[in-house]
């Protein structure tokens, strides 16, 4: 699974993919193969930056996988693109598995700012995994927002961040950062429309 | 620093932070109760989730070992023997049952559904009815528990069967879910409450539904919004 392979044909691989996991909803363990397939690398990589080192994110892989085995029969193509679906479990897998005891146990022995690589503020004119058109408008409503605000709703969304880390991380009491961030989704959300 | 948000904004606000993984320790789990246990919110959270989705694009890939394909089989392996225990599990909990004949179910329905409530003779045990819904023309299931000996008896409308199974769960006021076990998904169950669960079932708890992997032991945590919830009433 590499980029190129999305690009060339974006709305094949996403039509490739919402079959093989409504097929997955089904109970056809062929198809988790394949979905496997199309997508470890990218949950690999979300897994591994907000985990911070391999074996846990790998461990966190796995899990999410399964949980994709138990959920796909919940997978609604009218509402979500799979790889937004499946993103999402990743994501929030990773997190759980960063609140928890023995998630902060590893964590707090990892160097401070483990540098993986996805960059602080760029968006990327990626493989249009994700319509476009939806892209373009986050990016530019998050435009909006003051650069420090914009960085600590990226930090939180890549690296997992918490409150209390990106205040720690910024210098600021707890309170400003809550104040920032809230304020600054809360504008983001007017800036996005209801919807 | 006091940003005066109104109640609608602090609530989507709190959808926000869950959406984005601010939160941590009784915050954090305040706001997966609530989402367990209130469908309006769990909605703003997923709008919240669909509407950073497109920073998804970004992430870096990078290959995993082949350890965790090998690992994801093995459970996998696992899972068939898993999941006829686990029925059989819940057969012996929740008996697939007689006992709440459609009589009695009728008559609960019409507790639950009319007004006014018709007046408990003194002498009735005291009863607890809940009806757990969901906004949509979902699954509904009618629960009806007899204080005076624990019996919960349940009606159980409009699951899909798939590879997850409806988990109950009671919510007290203020407090976290506590799982009654998982359900069939259509039909009637009954089960005599453990006596530390009784105390869980008073006026103003909420029961709420939702699916999780099948188990034939009661999940220690919900790992998923809720299909269907409702109050508690005692009659």
């Amino acid at each position: 699974m590499d980029g190129t392979q999305w690009s060339s044909g974006a709305d094949e691989a996403r039509a490739q993919l919402t079959a093989a996991l409504t097929a997955v909803g089904r109970g056809d363990r062929a198809a988790l193969r394949q979905v496997y397939d199309m997508t470890a690398a990218k949950l690999f990589g979300i897994c591994l930056r907000i985990c911070g080192e391999r074996a846990s994110a790998e461990d966190v892989l796995q899990t999410v996988y399964i949980k994709v085995w138990e959920r796909a029969g919940q997978f609604d193509a009218a509402r979500a693109s799979p790889i937004t679906w499946l993103a999402t479990i990743a994501r929030n897998g990773a997190i759980d598995w960063r609140r928890s005891v023995s998630g902060r146990t590893v964590r707090d022995t990892l160097p401070e700012q483990a540098a993986f690589a996805v960059a602080d503020d760029s968006p990327l004119a990626d493989q249009s995994l994700v319509a476009a058109e939806e892209g373009e408008q986050l990016h530019r409503c998050l435009g909006e927002l003051e650069d420090r605000t914009r960085l600590c709703i990226r930090a939180a969304f890549f690296d997992g961040s918490t409150y209390a880390e990106l205040a720690t991380r910024e210098n600021v009491p707890l309170g400003t950062m809550k104040s920032w961030i809230r304020r600054g989704l809360l504008r983001l959300k007017d800036c996005l429309g209801d919807g | 620093m006091d940003d005066h948000l109104t109640p609608t904004e602090e609530r989507d606000a709190l959808a926000a932070e869950l959406a984005l993984g601010l939160l941590e320790g009784q915050t954090r789990a305040d706001a997966l109760r609530l989402s367990l246990s209130d469908p309006a919110f769990a909605a703003q959270v997923a709008a919240w989730e669909a509407k950073l989705a497109p920073l998804h694009d970004e992430w870096a890939d990078a290959q995993p070992g082949a350890a965790v394909w090998s690992g994801i089989e093995r459970q996998l392996a696992d899972a068939p023997t898993d999941k006829v225990t686990a029925i059989e599990m819940r057969l012996r909990r929740w008996r697939a049952g007689a006992l709440l004949s459609g009589a009695v179910a009728a008559a609960l329905a019409f507790v639950l559904i009319t007004q006014p409530v018709p007046t408990p003779t003194p002498a009735a045990p005291q009863l607890a009815v809940a009806r757990i819904e969901s906004d949509a023309a979902g699954p509904l299931v009618l629960a009806r528990y007899n204080q005076s000996n624990g019996l919960m008896q349940l009606r159980i409308h409009g699951f899909e069967p798939g590879t997850l199974a409806p988990e109950l769960w009671v919510i007290p006021e203020g407090g976290t879910p506590v799982s009654l076990g998982q359900i069939g998904h259509a039909g009637e169950a009954e089960m005599t409450m453990p006596p530390p669960h009784r105390l869980l079932m008073t006026e103003g708890a909420t029961l709420a539904i939702t699916m999780e992997p099948v188990s034939k032991t009661p999940h220690p945590a919900p790992s998923s919004v809720a299909v269907a919830s409702g109050k508690i009433i005692t009659i």
